[in-house]
């Protein structure tokens, strides 16, 4: 493939996938229905029986109370934050499977952040540390070199 | 008298592991090396010990020996003969006795494997620090979990078997015996890396030893967490495979790490870089394995499926602070025997990408570790109880998952030292043609969502680039082009994107409705079908299955239940599922259904493309046996240092074989002039980064 078509390949791979994404992010299949709303509430409290299952998922009985629970909220109208607050105040936070973001738990957010950062910049400088550095070839390795040719048949020019 | 026996058996192995262990450590600290093959004996009769404790213990079971009293926890007069054996391993004393054996396996395959090189001190520390190993397991088993300590039953006892959730599914014979090997395989990396360390051969070779045991180790681990995330699909009956939950957590910390290093090991064997930090995920990678085993079976941390805590806890604690204390200060000792001997020339190299694919597992293994143990700190910090479940970690692991297809995808195609934008862009065109057709298919087939998307895109990005080095490899070498680490590694990164196509998939477009039916009726959810035909029972002595027999689609009937263990007095749903290529269709019963009642209420869980998941761990499993075949071998003429300026360049595209026979694979010399393996030269026999710079003695 010559290099010029290739260029223009890139081009429109890129292209292309830039604008997929786009569409595939915000075409989102319309707004979101009652019972997918419900799905998606019932995976994000956690059962508080179950040991870090969520209400979806627990087959405990408080479990489909509080599925019970959302449901009848979402039909009656109630907004996402009125259902999390109530469900706090009935069963406290560890009803919430996302922890919370301030205080002591807020380090389960940022510790691995700064992990992350702090590696990337050891890695970034382990390998831009070495670069520019000269690198000698001796006359001894480009004999070596020479020789090793000629004795595979010099079929690696 | 089967207590009897199997005590004696274990106490047998305590006893040939002190004395192997104090033997070995004499004969080479004096420096009388002849001692070394004592050590063989002992290892046979550790051998010998775990075998027999094993086997005893099956007899036990088989005979119902309800004396012993982990046969009456767990064993069962009407359990079948499958789950009767898998019985063995569904409580904490049981799996310690499997523990062992696969433990003693490992320890006799190395000496026979190493048998010719018994003098050696390397081996001979290797097989030490496996000694001390078998210590502490079986002093666990002689102390605080005895699996044989006898109690008293009553006349008429016929046992409650094991827990209900263990004896309802053929996968439980299969996934803890393979997680197991996978677990305990990391022991012997881990006891080269030990010995390396003590004896200051820190060069390549103990690598090179050790390179088929940490794969075939990787491939059980590997195989043993997918089956069970198969199993936790067929059988909890919540719709899912995976849930965060501590033991899983506890599995996949290892592999994390484990997988860090087969790929960062490759970058030491080539270019003698990143010595400490391979001993540091070698030693991590089996600190894991029995930190996870602490946090699991201890019941520190609560788990839904912990099915066992025991007596064992500050023991592990303490065996885990001693493993990672001793590795550390080791590594401090000879520090200044690890600098690197190589540097690291571009960003755009295959080194440079193996360090970023390891920040990005070890980031990985930091958030699980984090998100399992953060529960405890914040308890123990002030008292609050917090939940840290699957939205937090999903959250952290998708993004360092898209970040690690995407390196998989451009990493194969990078040549060593240096790559010119040229190279990558030839190599990587067609590879990302396929990411944006998978792209523009998932559009076309109703796939929304940024995330899974762009999983579909960078998946076939990575399938492009891996299938682009099979196709190469075998018009290059035919079928030998299969095998061998390289080309198993491309087999197994196919395997892993069907994976994570399937992950994405099956969590992004699932669906999950609870209806309720009566007989006859028919409900329709997802454009499917459900209709209640009947109700049905059926009795045995060990259970009560009720199911509900329902048609999808006017065609297959399915039977969710829900199963009652009598002996038990437990009550678990038995889901059934339809699978197919594209879509599982999951049925669960919500509820018991009420004798007498024709309505069930039933839920139906919709997930496209789980068979995907275990189709690609299948994948990764083949690629992982490909990956032990021997690969080419190299002829010892072939040049070892990169290509002058002049001549061809590192970045020949190893399309046109005739001409430039694969000159980015060849093994460049270290910046120091020295290759790598000086201290073992000739030591590896198979692939192609076999030491040919070293090849002279």
């Amino acid at each position: 493939m010559p290099a010029r078509v290739r260029v223009l390949g890139w081009v429109a791979v890129i292209a292309a996938s830039l604008s997929l994404s786009v569409v595939a992010a915000f075409d989102d299949g319309g707004a979101e229905t009652d019972a997918e709303r419900i799905e998606r509430l019932s995976d994000s409290f956690a059962c508080p029986e179950c040991r870090g299952q969520s209400v979806a998922e627990s087959n405990a009985a408080v479990a489909a109370t509080i599925r019970q629970f959302i449901a009848d909220s979402v039909t009656d109208g109630a907004t996402d934050t009125e259902i999390r607050d109530q469900l706090v105040a009935s069963y406290e936070a560890r009803v919430l499977l996302n922890p919370p973001a301030d205080g002591f738990a807020s380090l389960i957010w940022v510790l691995p952040v700064v992990l992350v950062v702090l590696g990337a910049v050891g890695v970034g400088a382990a390998i831009t540390g070495n670069r520019g550095r000269d690198r000698q070839v001796s006359d001894e390795d480009i004999e070596l070199l020479a020789r090793a040719r000629s004795r595979s048949g010099g079929d690696h020019s | 008298m089967n207590a009897i026996i199997g005590f004696g058996f274990v106490t047998l192995g305590l006893a040939a592991s002190v004395l192997g262990a104090a033997g070995g450590t004499y004969a080479l600290l004096t420096g009388r090396l002849y001692l070394l093959r004592t050590v063989r004996q002992w290892v046979w009769l550790i051998l010998l010990a775990a075998v027999g404790a094993f086997t005893v213990m099956e007899v036990a079971l088989f005979q119902r020996d309800y004396e012993i009293a982990f046969v009456s926890q767990v064993g069962s007069d009407s359990t079948p003969p499958l789950f009767n054996f898998a019985a063995l391993w569904s409580a904490l004393e049981g799996s310690l006795l499997l523990w062992t054996l696969v433990l003693s396996g490992y320890l006799a395959a190395m000496m026979v494997k190493f048998r010719h090189r018994r003098n050696d001190e390397l081996l001979g520390w290797a097989l030490v620090v496996m000694l001390v190993i078998t210590t502490f397991f079986f002093a666990l088993m002689v102390g605080p979990a005895n699996p044989f300590v006898t109690t008293e039953v009553e006349p008429g006892f016929t046992g409650p078997g094991p827990n209900p959730l263990l004896q309802n599914h053929i996968l439980v014979a299969f996934h803890p015996p393979m997680l197991y090997l996978g677990y305990v395989g990391f022991s012997v990396p881990f006891a080269f890396a030990v010995a390396a360390l003590i004896t200051g051969r820190l060069g390549e070779g103990w690598l090179v030893e050790t390179r088929r045991w940490t794969v075939a180790a990787w491939g059980f681990l590997t195989a043993g967490i997918i089956l069970g995330a198969w199993w936790s699909y067929e059988v909890l009956g919540w719709g899912g495979y995976w849930a965060w939950d501590p033991v899983e957590n506890a599995s996949i910390l290892p592999w994390l790490t484990g997988t860090a290093y087969i790929h960062s090991v490759m970058v030491q064997e080539r270019r003698g870089m990143l010595r400490v930090w391979n001993l540091s995920l070698v030693c991590a990678t089996f600190c894991l394995t029995i930190l996870g085993t602490f946090l699991t079976r201890s019941g520190v941390v609560e788990s839904v499926h912990a099915f066992s805590d025991g007596p064992v806890g500050p023991w592990l604690l303490t065996f885990f602070g001693l493993s990672a204390g001793a590795t550390v200060l080791l590594i401090g000792w000879r520090g200044d025997q690890l600098r690197s001997t190589g540097l690291i020339d571009a960003p755009a190299s295959r080194e440079a990408s193996f360090l970023a694919n390891n920040l990005l597992f070890g980031a990985m293994a930091f958030v699980i570790l984090l998100g399992t143990v953060f529960p405890l700190l914040a308890e123990a910090w002030d008292g609050s109880r917090l939940t840290i479940g699957s939205p937090y970690f999903d959250s952290m692991a998708r993004p360092i998952g898209l970040a690690l297809l995407f390196l998989m995808a451009i990493a194969p195609v990078l040549p060593w030292r240096k790559a010119s934008t040229e190279v990558l862009s030839v190599r990587l065109f067609w590879p990302a043609v396929i990411g944006v057709v998978s792209m523009a298919l998932a559009l076309l087939l109703g796939g929304r969502g940024i995330y899974p998307v762009i999983t579909f895109g960078l998946g076939g990005f990575a399938a492009g680039a891996a299938a682009r080095q099979v196709v190469l490899a075998t018009r290059r070498q035919g079928w030998r082009g299969l095998v061998g680490r390289t080309n198993g590694g491309m087999i197994v990164h196919l395997g892993v994107v069907a994976l994570a196509v399937g992950l994405a998939a099956s969590e992004s477009y699932k669906s999950d409705r609870t209806v309720q039916l009566a007989v006859g009726e028919t409900a329709t959810v997802e454009g499917h079908e459900f209709r209640y035909l009947e109700p049905g029972a059926d009795i045995n002595d060990r259970r009560l299955r009720t199911f509900a027999l329902i048609e999808i689609d006017g065609d297959d009937v399915y039977a969710p239940a829900t199963t009652n263990y009598r002996q038990v007095g437990m009550i678990v749903p038995t889901p059934s599922v339809r699978t197919g290529f594209t879509e599982d269709v999951y049925l669960v019963l919500d509820e018991v259904p009420e004798p007498g009642s024709d309505r069930i209420r039933l839920r139906v869980i919709i997930r496209p493309m789980v068979a995907w998941i275990w189709g690609g761990g299948f994948l990764m499993a083949v690629g992982t046996v490909l990956a032990l075949f021997p690969g080419r071998r190299r002829r010892g003429t072939e040049p070892v240092s990169a290509a002058l300026p002049d001549g061809g360049s590192t970045s020949s595209e190893p399309a046109e074989p005739e001409a430039t026979p694969d000159l980015d694979r060849l093994e460049p010399v270290p910046a120091g002039g020295r290759a790598p393996l000086e201290d073992w030269a000739g030591a590896a026999d198979d692939d192609v980064s076999a030491p040919v710079g070293g090849g002279d003695g």
